[in-house]
C-alpha cells in the first residue's frame, strides 16, 4: 500500500473497457446492420469523438464550453480543402491559395492535419479566453462559435458560403469510425491521468487553493483546450469524409446542443460518462427517428409528427438530470471491479479517474 | 534579527476595499525556522495580510519582500513555487479528489512528475501521521482530518514559509495540542518560517516567539508572549470588540 503505485495500472481498465465495448458494437453493426444502420453507427462514433473531446476540457476544468463545435467546423473544412479533387476545388473554391488548390491528400493524412489546424487555432484564441473565469469564459466560447460560424458562412470564395461544398471522398466505414473513437478515448484518457489533467481537476474543485498549490490555472486550462480542440478537429475531418459534403449549418447550435446534452446525460466529469451519454442518446435519437418515419401496426402506419424528436430528447434530458443530476454514470468510471467498490464510498462524491488504493 | 535577512517581510503595506481600510501601513516579518503569531479580533485584517503575503491580494501601497527580493505583484502560484505556502481559513480541500491527490496536486504544481509527486505525498502523509487517510475522498473527511490534510498539502516539497490561517478553529483542546506538536516540528525539523493566525490565543502564546496584534488594520502591539499578556492595548482591543474574546487571554495569563 505504501509503495509508489502506478497511475496507469490503476486506471487503464476504463479506456480498455470502453474501446472493447465499442469494438463489439462496430463488429455487430458490420455483421448484421443494414446500410442505414451502418451510417447511424458511424455517426455515433463521430459523436463519441466530439463528446470525448468536450469531456477532455469540460470534464477536467468544470468550465462549460459552447464553442467546441467550431473546432469541428475547422477540422471539416480543412479536410474539404485538402481532400477534394483539385478539378472540383478550382471551380467552387477559387479563393484558396494555389498550393492548396493543387493538393489532394488521402484521408489518413488530411485528418491529422485537420486536427492540428483546430488545435493551433485553439492555442491562439485560448490564450485570451482561458484568462476569463467561470461564466465569462463560457460566454466567450459561445462568442467563438458565432464568429467562426459567421466567417465560414460568408467567406464565399474559400468556404463556399452558406451552401455546401461537395466532393470529399466518402471513405468512411464503421471500422474507421470505431478507430476514430478509440483514438479520441486514448488521447482524453492520457490527458486525464497527466500532470496537467490532475492539476486542472484541482482547479475545478477549488481554483484558489489550486493557485496556492503552485498550479498555473490559465496554462493548464489552455493545454486542455488545445487537446480537446485536436480531438474535435479530428472528428470534424471524419465527419467531412462521412457526409462527403460540408456546410456551416452542420456545425452550429443544434450540434452544440445535442453534444452537450450527451455529455451531461452521461456524466460530464467522467470519460465513461462521455461515451455512455453518446450511446444512450444515439439509441433514443434513432428510436424517435424511426417513430417519426412511422411504424406499421396491422396495415395502418402510425407516425409521430416531425420535430417530436428534438422535443422528446429535450424532455428526456431534463428528466434524467432531475433524477440523476450527475448523469447516467454518476460521474464514475467503468472498470472490472470498480463499480461495486466505489459504490460503498460516499454516494455524492464525484471524481474523474480517481485513484483508490 | 539573527537570521540575517532570511525572512518574509511585509513593509508598510496598506490595502483598501472601496473606502474600507483593511490594512494601514502594516509591517511584519516572518523569520525562517521560527513561529510568529498574528492575532486580532474578527475583521482586523489578518486574512487580508496573508493574502498580500501570498500573492492573492495586491498591496495598495507598501512592499513585500522574500529574503531580500521584492515580490510585489507576483502571482500566487509563482510565489508558492518560490516557497511561500499557506492554508485557508475555510479549508478549501479539493473535495472530489482523494487525500493523496490533494497533496499530489502541489507536487505537480511545483513541477514534479506524477510518480515523484505521489512518492512525496506519501512521505509527507507518513511524516504527519495521516497515511491511513490516503484513499479517502477529501470531501468526506471529518473536520480535524481536513485541517491536517490542508497542512500536508501546504508542506509538500518543504516550502520556506508557511502561513496558517486559523488551523485550530473548531478543534477540541486535545486536538489543538496535537496540532501544536505538528507546528513545532514544522518549524524545528523542517526549518520553515511559520506565521500562525489563531483565535485560540492560548495556542499562540504557547507556540510563538514573537506575536503581532492587529486591530482594524493596524498593528497595535508587537512582542514576546509575556509582553502581549501584559499589554493594555491588546486588552482594550479585545474588550472593545468582543467581550468573550478576553477570556482566552485571561485564561492563558492565569495558567
Ligand atoms: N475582498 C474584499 N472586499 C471587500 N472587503 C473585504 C474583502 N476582504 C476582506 N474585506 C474586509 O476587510 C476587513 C478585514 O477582513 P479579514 O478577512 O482580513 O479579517 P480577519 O482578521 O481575517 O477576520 P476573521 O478573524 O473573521 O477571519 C473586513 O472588514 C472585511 O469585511
Ligand atoms: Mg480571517
Amino acid at each position: 500500500m505504501s509503495k509508489p503505485h502506478s497511475v496507469i495500472r490503476q486506471t487503464i481498465t476504463t479506456p480498455i473497457v470502453l474501446i472493447v465495448v465499442l469494438l463489439a458494437m462496430a463488429a455487430l453493426t458490420y455483421a448484421f446492420g443494414s446500410r442505414a444502420f451502418n451510417r447511424t453507427a458511424i455517426e455515433m462514433f463521430i459523436n463519441i469523438m466530439v463528446v470525448v473531446g468536450l469531456y477532455a476540457f469540460v470534464g477536467n476544468s468544470g468550465l462549460l464550453s459552447f464553442g467546441h463545435i467550431s473546432f469541428m467546423c475547422l477540422g471539416a473544412y480543412m479536410t474539404a480543402w485538402l481532400a477534394i479533387p483539385p478539378v472540383m476545388k478550382s471551380i467552387t473554391l477559387k479563393g484558396l491559395p494555389g498550393w492548396l488548390l493543387h493538393t489532394q491528400l488521402p484521408m489518413w493524412v488530411a485528418t491529422p492535419i485537420s486536427g492540428v489546424f483546430a488545435a493551433l487555432f485553439a492555442l491562439i484564441v485560448g490564450r485570451i479566453i482561458m484568462r476569463l473565469s467561470g461564466i465569462a469564459a463560457s460566454i466567450a466560447t459561445f462568442g467563438l462559435l458565432g464568429v467562426v460560424n459567421n466567417v465560414y458562412s460568408n467567406w464565399d470564395t474559400v468556404t463556399g458560403g452558406q451552401g455546401s461544398i461537395v466532393g470529399i471522398p466518402p471513405t468512411m466505414n464503421v471500422w474507421i469510425g470505431w478507430l476514430g473513437a478509440a483514438v479520441a478515448i486514448v488521447i482524453a484518457y492520457l490527458y486525464s491521468i497527466s500532470r496537467s489533467g490532475l492539476a486542472l481537476r484541482a482547479t475545478r474543485d477549488e481554483a484558489v487553493a489550486a493557485s496556492a498549490s503552485g498550479v498555473d490555472i490559465v496554462r493548464e486550462r489552455l493545454i486542455a483546450f488545445v487537446v480537446s480542440a485536436f480531438i474535435i478537429g479530428l472528428a470534424g475531418a471524419l465527419y467531412g469524409h462521412f457526409l462527403s459534403i460540408v456546410n456551416p449549418g452542420s456545425f452550429y447550435l443544434r450540434t452544440t446542443f445535442i453534444t452537450l446534452s450527451m455529455l451531461v446525460v452521461g456524466g460530464m466529469y467522467s470519460l465513461s460518462g462521455a461515451v455512455s451519454g453518446v450511446v444512450a442518446m444515439s439509441v433514443l435519437i434513432e428510436l424517435f427517428r424511426n417513430l417519426e418515419k412511422g411504424v406499421s401496426l396491422g396495415g395502418v402506419t402510425v407516425g409521430l409528427p416531425n420535430g417530436v424528436q428534438e422535443i422528446a430528447i429535450g424532455i428526456i434530458t431534463i428528466i434524467i438530470l432531475i433524477y440523476l443530476p450527475t448523469g447516467l454514470t454518476r460521474n464514475r468510471e467503468f472498470s472490472w471491479r470498480g463499480w461495486p467498490l466505489q459504490r460503498r464510498l460516499a454516494p455524492s462524491v464525484q471524481t474523474a479517474l480517481k485513484e483508490i488504493n | 534579527m539573527s537570521s540575517g535577512g532570511l525572512e518574509l517581510v511585509a513593509h508598510e503595506v496598506s490595502v483598501q476595499f472601496e473606502g474600507l481600510k483593511a490594512l494601514s501601513e502594516v509591517t511584519l516579518a516572518v523569520p525562517r525556522g521560527r513561529i510568529t503569531g498574528l492575532i486580532g479580533p474578527n475583521g482586523a485584517g489578518k486574512t487580508t495580510l496573508i493574502n498580500v503575503l501570498t500573492g492573492f491580494q495586491s498591496a495598495g501601497t507598501g512592499s513585500v519582500a522574500l529574503e531580500g527580493q521584492a515580490v510585489n505583484g507576483i502571482a500566487a502560484h509563482k510565489l508558492r513555487r518560490m516557497g511561500v505556502a499557506r492554508t485557508f481559513q475555510s479549508g478549501r480541500l479539493f473535495r472530489d479528489l482523494p487525500v493523496i491527490d490533494n497533496l499530489e496536486v502541489t507536487g505537480v504544481g511545483l513541477g514534479q512528475r506524477r510518480r515523484d509527486a505521489i512518492a512525496e505525498a506519501q512521505r509527507v502523509m507518513a511524516w504527519l501521521g495521516i497515511s491511513h487517510l490516503a484513499g479517502m475522498i477529501a470531501g468526506a473527511l471529518p473536520y480535524t482530518d481536513e485541517r491536517r490534510v490542508a497542512i500536508g498539502r501546504a508542506i509538500m516539497c518543504t516550502p520556506r514559509y508557511l502561513l496558517l490561517d486559523e488551523p485550530a478553529a473548531g478543534m477540541s483542546e486535545h486536538e489543538s495540542h496535537d496540532l501544536a506538536v505538528i507546528i513545532r516540528r514544522i518549524a524545528a525539523e523542517l526549518g520553515i518560517g511559520v506565521l500562525l493566525i489563531e483565535h485560540n490565543i492560548g495556542l499562540v502564546l504557547e507556540l510563538c516567539e514573537r506575536i503581532f496584534v492587529l486591530d482594524s488594520g493596524e498593528i497595535i502591539e508587537v512582542g514576546s508572549p509575556t509582553q502581549i499578556r501584559n499589554s493594555d492595548a491588546v486588552r482594550h482591543a479585545y474588550m472593545g470588540t468582543q467581550q468573550d474574546e478576553l477570556l482566552p487571554v485571561e485564561e492563558a495569563v492565569a495558567s
